[in-house]
């Protein structure tokens, strides 16, 4: 059930999109904290993760425009290079693009305070792109430094920024606030941001597209099972989403304190709530 | 530890004497022996579970009979079809509840013999428990694979029902399939004015569409 919606660095192709998203992330962010509260205190049994979607129609179509677009390119590009290109081809890349990401990582474990983590991003760094061959291969992870990732959406949660109304925008997919701030940040955190900032953005394309089709090709079965079995698709993936990140926000860690609670959960007991129509 | 061991030793011999220490223990003693209990509920269900899902001899629909079979003795699907429903708990009539709970039992199980048909013949390692409150557990675990793939953790929320354990929610690396559950269902609730039946409807689709084999048994590609 591993689902890759990490926001890899995205490229020069998107830069009318982040253009936009930087004024609107930056804009939206202080609603964020307000907008949380909100559907918080609804009823004991909802712990608001599930509503604070107030662009759900526009998200919606958007998502719906995401699907066609992956059905008719993404898709059959992942599938096509799933079945041609060898694993070791495919971890290949993958390690060389986990290796590139490397700095932003680094940014975002120092400004976590993560001092030990931090340490193991630059051991891999300097590990994999020496004796690992420009990050082609992952020999730090055979010796006890796995992969890790961080971004600024992240950092910003563990300062406790609250996500904000969910968004899903074309290409990128889901991007609330936080992280859509996140996200434009994080190209700053980017030597390549500056190494090609006046130049062709031939490099950075590639990059941004062979990443996309990557991480596709590694969900397939798992992105195809979770259609397959929900009620209602868009609302599945927002729900994913945001228990993904608040995974990755705590590192792994599980917080069992802020569960719902549910001991007098009932059909017959629980106190009446009026249902909330419409959004 | 080394009291639980000691009374347990005891109680072999003189129960009565045994009580007392466990009384006298009182929390500590308590802690102990819920968690090991419900470690030992979880170890039990997750190997019921694989066997069902590992044997590949029997057809798509026993592994379903066998499987609701499974969640009817283990789970509690009340509870988990009452949270499931979120803010509109309280909607339905009491022939749409009866309706609801009927459908929600089939979907799940149609739900996770499909998810879980990619876990086969694998083993599932108890790492710890952990009590929350008086009548909760969570049971924290782990999925290893033998083909070196990276060790999937399922942590199990547990609460007593007449003394006994039952699970309410499970979580797969971080996520809470009952959360994940409840969000489609309200969302389908509410984008149709809060009207009940389309729930309903959409739950009968999505078991049809398994019924009609839309949704493999097995995992082809890997």
């Amino acid at each position: 059930m591993k689902i890759t919606y990490r926001t890899g660095r995205r490229s020069a192709a998107a830069h009318a999109i982040l253009a936009f998203a930087l004024l609107f992330g930056l804009a939206a962010a202080p609603h964020a904290a307000m907008a949380a509260d909100e559907p918080a205190a609804q009823t004991s049994a909802n712990d608001g993760s599930d509503e604070n979607d107030p662009l759900e129609p526009m998200n919606r179509y958007f998502f719906e425009l995401n699907k066609f677009f992956d059905t008719i390119l993404l898709k059959p590009v992942a599938t096509w290079y799933d079945g041609v290109v060898p694993e070791p081809g495919r971890d290949g890349v993958r390690n060389f693009l986990d290796n590139l990401r490397s700095p932003v990582i680094l940014a975002n474990d120092l400004l976590q305070g993560e001092w030990e983590r931090a340490g193991t991003t630059a051991s891999r760094f300097g590990i994999n792109t020496t004796v690992g061959v420009l990050g082609l291969f992952d020999p730090a992870a055979d010796w006890g430094m796995p992969q890790h990732s961080e971004d600024f959406g992240q950092t910003l949660g563990t300062y406790d920024v609250a996500e904000g109304p969910y968004l899903y925008l074309p290409v990128l997919g889901p991007a609330p606030p936080r992280d859509l701030t996140g996200f434009v940040v994080d190209q700053f955190f980017d030597p390549l941001t500056y190494i090609y900032w006046d130049k062709a953005k031939t490099v950075p394309v590639t990059r941004f597209v062979v990443n996309g089709i990557d991480q596709r090709a590694r969900s397939l079965d798992t992105l195809d099972q979770i259609e397959r079995t929900s009620v209602d698709h868009y609302a599945t993936v927002r729900n994913l989403y945001r228990q993904i990140r608040k995974n990755e926000i705590a590192n792994g860690t599980r917080n069992f304190d802020d569960l719902p609670d549910i001991e007098n959960l009932n059909f017959d007991t629980n106190e009446p709530d009026s249902p909330r129509i419409g959004f | 530890m080394v009291t639980t061991l000691t009374v347990h030793r005891a109680r072999r011999f003189i129960a009565p004497l045994a009580l007392c220490m466990a009384l006298i223990a009182g929390v500590a003693q308590a802690s102990a022996s819920t968690g090991d209990a419900a470690k030992a509920f979880v170890e039990d269900v997750s190997k019921r579970a694989i066997d069902i899902i590992s044997d590949k001899n029997t057809s798509k629909a026993e592994r379903e009979a066998q499987f609701a079979k499974l969640l009817d003795e283990t789970a509690d699907m009340d509870r988990i079809a009452a949270f499931a429903l979120g803010q509109y708990l309280r909607t339905p009539t009491p022939e749409q509840k009866a309706e609801y709970l009927g459908l929600v039992k089939t979907f799940i199980v149609k739900v996770y013999v499909t998810r879980l048909s990619d876990y086969n013949d694998e083993k599932l390692d108890i790492l710890g428990a952990k009590e929350k409150g008086d009548k909760q557990a969570i049971v924290q675990s782990e999925i290893r694979f033998t083909n070196g793939r990276e060790p999937v953790t399922v942590d199990w929320w547990l609460i007593k029902n007449d003394g006994d354990f039952k699970i309410f929610d499970v979580n797969v690396v971080g996520i809470w399939l009952a959360q994940e559950q409840r969000s489609t269902f309200t969302s389908v609730i509410r984008n149709n004015g809060g009207d009940f039946n389309a729930l309903l409807g959409h739950l009968r689709q999505q078991i049809d569409k398994a019924e009609a084999g839309e949704i493999p048994s097995v995992n082809a590609s890997n």
